[in-house]
């Protein structure tokens, strides 16, 4: 009857600082998925770093009583990944909203996924740069009135779920805060995948988003994958229903990989024992400069 | 709501009173966080009746907890707090930036509705006599909660109609 852990709780995770989003914001039901999946997982506080960039969402390390780094606007990820190779002990989280991370921080997302280090990455979407005031962002719909688009966005949105699947994401998912429980268990099993994770949660924005994107809207909505019947093995079903982003709103794994390759991190691991061999003892390292 | 991970047809009185607890301590915090949301917002009525609430919620978890104490002591809990998922706390999408008193009472009304049919769903699926008379008794104190907050709805005059809906903000050209 316990979670698993005897040792540590949501509230654990919680800092004294108190969140500043707007009354209403899907990010407060966001941060207590996370208070609850760190809790699951069991990790002390301070063996955690939790990363973000720039915007409302990007406030969250703040909130929680890990190490957090609250950086520049788009770069959580390289960051994130800088911080994992320095101590790959850390438990490393990464965290944004949807401007921050397939807008100006979209050219990261690939490499993120090719070296596949073992962070999880948390993206509350809510289709809109809401910390400045509203305007177009890059999974606004195509229509949209903001205010940058007087009279309706031209673009096209990015479906950030098929991207991440088609540049080969092995932990493709997508929670949204009408189901706290359900968006937890998503984060927590994101953490323990070993590889790039990647969690987009639809998190409405209550002040510049629209009526159709709140809450009410979103439970009537949702539809969870395992009520299809969707086997998260199965990487060419989940793009399939990855390419409803934005039609319909499905909740759950869409891709978990069953046999993870290694991490970007064993794979060094692995070079650093191989070539340590050979390796120069450091007072000698100068003598591979200096010609005899 | 949801609670995880509990088979109440095994529930023992113990872990029901606990559970009890849990839930009036989600509710506290909860409703300590709208005011907090309310005083940034400065919407003091709001951020007011919210306060109200979490003196009720920590109230009414002291009288369990006082329950608790008088049958099984110490006796260590088994029960998780991260088991439990909004059910007696309102959701987080209950509050509004500038939302009246009567918006925030009806929020709170709307939870305490929420919180009866939890206990009345509970007291169904228990299979111990104790504990489905305490589910009963529980279910039948959000009653009396539903009818304090309508007691203090109906002390309101009316609301300004303005304040009775969100309007969009009127987004300004860049």
């Amino acid at each position: 009857m316990t979670n698993g852990t005897t040792e540590y709780q949501a509230k654990d995770y919680k800092s004294d600082l108190k969140p500043i989003w707007c009354p209403g914001c899907g990010d407060f039901a966001v941060v207590q998925g996370i208070y609850r999946a760190l809790a699951a997982i069991g990790r002390p506080p301070h063996e955690i770093a939790f990363v973000s960039g720039i915007g409302c969402s990007s406030r969250i390390p703040g909130y929680t009583t890990a190490y957090g780094f609250n950086s520049v606007h788009g770069r959580s990820l390289p960051i994130a990944q800088g911080i994992k190779m320095a101590n790959p002990d850390l438990l490393v989280l990464a965290a944004g909203g949807d401007g921050d991370g397939f807008s100006i921080g979209g050219g990261h997302l690939p490499h993120m996924v090719r070296r596949n280090m073992d962070i999880a990455y948390i993206v509350m979407d809510n289709q809109i740069y809401g910390l400045t005031k509203g305007q177009l962002s890059p999974t606004s719909a195509k229509g949209r009135t903001t205010a940058t688009s007087r009279y309706g966005s031209l673009e096209q949105p990015v479906n950030p779920l098929l991207y991440m699947l088609a540049y080969g994401a092995g932990f493709v998912a997508q929670a949204a805060p009408t189901d706290l429980a359900g968006m937890a268990s998503i984060i927590e099993q994101a953490i323990r995948y070993p590889g790039f994770a990647f969690v987009n949660i639809q998190s409405p924005c209550v002040t510049y988003g629209e009526e159709g994107q709140q809450i009410k809207a979103l439970k009537a909505m949702g539809v969870t994958l395992d009520s299809l019947g969707h086997n998260s093995g199965d990487r060419l079903a989940a793009m399939d229903l990855a390419s409803h982003y934005g039609e319909k709103l499905h909740l759950g794994i869409f891709y978990k990989n069953p046999e993870p390759p290694p991490t970007y991190g064993d794979l060094v691991k692995e070079r650093q024992e191989l070539l340590s061999k050979d390796a120069l003892p450091p007072e000698r390292i100068l003598d591979l400069f200096i010609k005899k | 709501m949801t609670i995880i991970g509990i088979d109440f047809a095994k529930l023992t009185l113990m872990d029901a009173l606990d559970l009890a607890i849990l839930i009036e301590d989600e509710a506290r915090e909860r409703y300590e966080e709208f005011a907090h949301q309310m005083d940034r917002t400065h919407t003091p009525e709001a951020a007011k009746f919210f306060r109200y609430m979490v003196e009720n919620e920590t109230k009414h978890g002291q009288e369990i907890t006082k329950r608790r104490a008088e049958h099984f002591g110490s006796a260590p809990a088994t029960v998780s707090p991260d088991l439990l998922f909004d059910v007696e706390a309102p959701d987080y999408d209950a509050t509004r930036a500038f939302m009246s008193a009567r918006q925030a009472m009806q929020a709170a009304l709307s939870s305490e509705h929420k919180a009866h049919r939890f206990f009345e769903a509970a007291a169904a699926a228990v299979q111990d006599d104790d504990v489905r008379t305490l589910f009963q008794d529980l279910r039948d104190e959000e009653l009396t909660h539903q009818a304090m907050v309508e007691a203090e709805i109906a002390k309101l005059g009316p609301d300004d109609p303005g304040t009775l809906e969100d309007y969009p903000d009127d987004l300004a050209p860049q």
